[in-house]
C-alpha cells in the first residue's frame, strides 16, 4: 500500500465506556479515493468507529491520523470539516433548504448551492422549500449535500439508506459512487446490508464485538469470508 | 397603620385550607407540599422576624454580610436541589448567585451608600437572591432538558465543523430568557395587573405612593439585572459541563 495515498489511519484505536469495550484495538489505513463498507452484527461498534474517526468521541487509547498528521493536531472543528459525518437519521435545521446550506457555510451563493444539490441529485426547485415538506429520501440527500458544502475529503456515512425505499437507495448509492469517482472523495459507509457493500464495491471491513475481524474486497468478505466470525455473519444474513 | 395580630394570621390560614381542598378535589396532589410550605413559612418567617430585630439594632456590616452569605448558600442549595440530570449543580448555582445576586446588591450599595444598612441590605438582598435563585433553577433546568433532548441536532452542528458555542447558541439563549421570564413579565405588567410587593408594603406602611413607586422602580431594575446576570452565568457554566475541550457532547445517562 502506498503510504502517500492513505488519508485516514487508525492505530490501535480503543474505546471503553463504563466497563464496556466498544472498539477494541482497531487498526486500519483508509486510502483516498476509495469506498469502504463497514459491516457487522448490531452492536459490533460500526457507528462508534465512525464517531471516533470524526472525533465526536474520544478514543480511550490509540490514535487517528488524517493525511499522516495526528487528528489531535487539528482543531476538532477543522478535522470535522475534512472528515464529514452523515448521521443515520439526518437532522435538517429550520427553515428552508437554502438555510441549511448557509448554516454549513454562510458565504455560499445560490449557484454554489444548486451545484451541490445537483451533486446529490436533488431538484434545484427545492431550494426555498421548508425542510418539513421534504420526503425522507430528499432530506437524506439534502443533508448529504449540506455536508459537501464544507468540502470534506472523507465522508463517513452511517447507514445512509436505512430509512429509504429501493429507488432512493439506488439513487444514494449512485451519488456515493459518483462522489468517489468524479470528486475524488473517500467514502466510509456503515451498512447493515451486505448487498449494498457488494453494489458499492471497494473494500469491506467486518467488525464483530468492537474488533476488526476481516477486511478485503467486498466480493471476498461477503461471499467468501475467511474467518469464523465472517462465516457466522454470512450465515445470519442468509437466514 | 392597622395592627396585624396572630389572630389575623390564623384567620388567613382559611385560605390555605381552600388551596388544599382545591388541590385534593382536582387531584393536583400538592396537599403535602402546601401543608409543609405553610408550616415552614410560618416558622421561618417568625424566626426571621425575631432574628432581624437583633440584626437591625446593632446594624454591623460584618453581620449583614454574614446574613447575605447565609441567604445565598441556602438559595444555592435550594436551586441545585431542583436541578436534575446534571452532576454537582451546587457549585455552579453558588457561583451564578454570587456573581448575579451579590454583584447586583453590591452595585445598589454603590448607587446609594445610604442603603448600606441592615434595614436595606437584608430585605433588598432577600428579594434579589430569591429571584436569582428561581432564575438559576429555571434557566439551568431548561438548558439541561434542551441539550438532552436535542442531541442529534447539536451533534449535527458539531459534525459540520461548528463549535459547541455555535451548536448550542439557540438553547443558551432560550434558557437565559426562561430564567428572566418572570421578571420580564413582571416589568411589562407592573402597575397594570398588580401593585408589586415592595410598593404595596410601603403603601400599607403609610409611605407616600410616589415614594413607594420610586423604590419599586429601583427594585424592578435591580431584579432585572440580577436575574439577567445570574441566568447568563448559570447557563454559561452549565453548558460547559456538557462539552469536552474537543467540542464533544457528553451526556451522562
Amino acid at each position: 500500500m502506498n503510504s502517500s495515498s492513505i488519508i485516514v489511519e487508525a492505530r490501535s484505536l480503543s474505546r471503553v465506556v463504563g466497563e464496556t469495550s466498544i472498539i477494541k484495538d482497531f487498526t486500519f489505513a483508509f486510502e483516498s479515493r476509495n469506498i469502504y463498507s463497514i459491516i457487522g452484527p448490531s452492536g459490533a461498534g460500526k457507528s462508534s468507529l465512525l464517531r471516533l474517526l470524526n472525533r465526536l468521541d474520544e478514543p480511550t487509547s490509540g490514535e487517528v491520523f488524517f493525511s499522516a498528521v495526528p487528528a489531535t493536531d487539528y482543531s476538532p472543528c477543522e478535522l470535522r470539516c475534512k472528515v464529514g459525518y452523515l448521521f443515520q437519521t439526518p437532522h435538517l435545521f429550520s427553515d428552508t433548504v437554502r438555510d441549511n446550506f448557509h448554516y454549513a457555510k454562510p458565504d455560499l451563493t445560490d449557484t454554489d448551492i444548486n451545484r451541490l444539490l445537483q451533486q446529490v441529485q436533488v431538484n434545484n426547485d427545492l431550494l426555498d422549500h421548508k425542510v418539513q415538506t421534504l420526503s425522507v429520501g430528499q432530506s437524506q440527500r439534502v443533508a448529504l449535500g449540506r455536508l459537501l458544502a464544507v468540502e470534506p475529503e472523507v465522508l463517513l456515512l452511517d447507514e445512509p439508506t436505512s430509512a429509504l425505499d429501493p429507488a432512493y437507495t439506488e439513487a444514494i448509492e449512485k451519488t456515493i459512487m459518483a462522489l468517489v469517482e468524479k470528486n475524488g472523495l473517500t467514502v466510509i459507509v456503515v451498512t447493515h446490508h451486505p448487498d449494498q457493500a457488494l453494489r458499492l464495491g471497494g473494500t469491506t471491513l467486518l467488525l464483530d464485538g468492537g474488533r476488526l475481524v476481516e477486511f478485503g474486497s467486498s466480493e471476498q468478505i461477503i461471499n467468501n469470508p475467511q474467518t469464523e466470525s465472517g462465516r457466522k455473519y454470512q450465515a445470519r444474513q442468509l437466514q | 397603620m392597622n395592627e396585624i395580630t396572630y389572630i389575623h394570621v390564623l384567620k388567613s390560614l382559611l385560605l390555605v385550607v381552600v388551596a388544599v381542598v382545591v388541590s385534593r378535589c382536582w387531584k393536583v396532589r400538592a396537599e403535602k407540599d402546601m401543608v409543609i410550605g405553610t408550616v415552614r413559612s410560618f416558622v421561618q418567617l417568625l424566626a426571621v422576624g425575631y432574628a432581624l430585630k437583633y440584626i437591625f439594632e446593632p446594624d454591623l456590616l460584618i453581620l449583614n454580610i454574614l446574613v447575605v452569605l447565609v441567604m445565598v448558600t441556602v438559595a444555592g442549595y435550594t436551586a441545585s436541589s431542583r436541578i436534575h440530570h446534571l452532576s454537582r449543580p451546587f457549585p455552579l448555582c453558588m457561583i451564578a448567585l454570587a456573581v448575579g445576586a451579590m454583584g447586583t446588591l453590591f452595585s445598589l450599595m454603590i448607587i446609594n451608600p445610604d442603603w448600606l444598612t441592615a434595614r436595606y441590605i437584608i430585605p433588598l438582598g432577600g428579594m434579589i437572591i430569591s429571584n436569582s435563585m428561581n432564575a438559576t433553577t429555571l434557566s439551568v433546568s431548561r438548558l439541561v432538558s434542551d441539550i438532552r433532548s436535542n442531541r442529534l441536532e447539536i451533534e449535527t452542528s458539531l459534525s459540520l465543523g461548528k463549535s459547541w458555542h455555535i451548536a448550542t447558541k439557540n438553547y443558551r439563549r432560550e434558557a437565559t430568557v426562561t430564567g428572566m421570564i418572570s421578571i420580564l413579565n413582571f416589568m411589562k405588567t407592573v402597575g397594570l395587573v398588580a401593585l408589586p410587593g415592595a410598593m404595596t408594603g410601603m403603601i400599607l406602611g403609610g409611605a407616600e405612593p410616589l415614594e413607594a413607586v420610586l423604590l419599586q422602580l429601583v427594585v424592578a431594575y435591580m431584579l432585572l439585572a440580577a436575574t439577567a446576570v445570574t441566568s447568563v452565568v448559570a447557563v454559561e457554566l452549565t453548558v460547559r459541563k456538557f462539552f469536552t475541550t474537543h467540542h464533544q457532547l457528553v451526556i451522562e445517562e
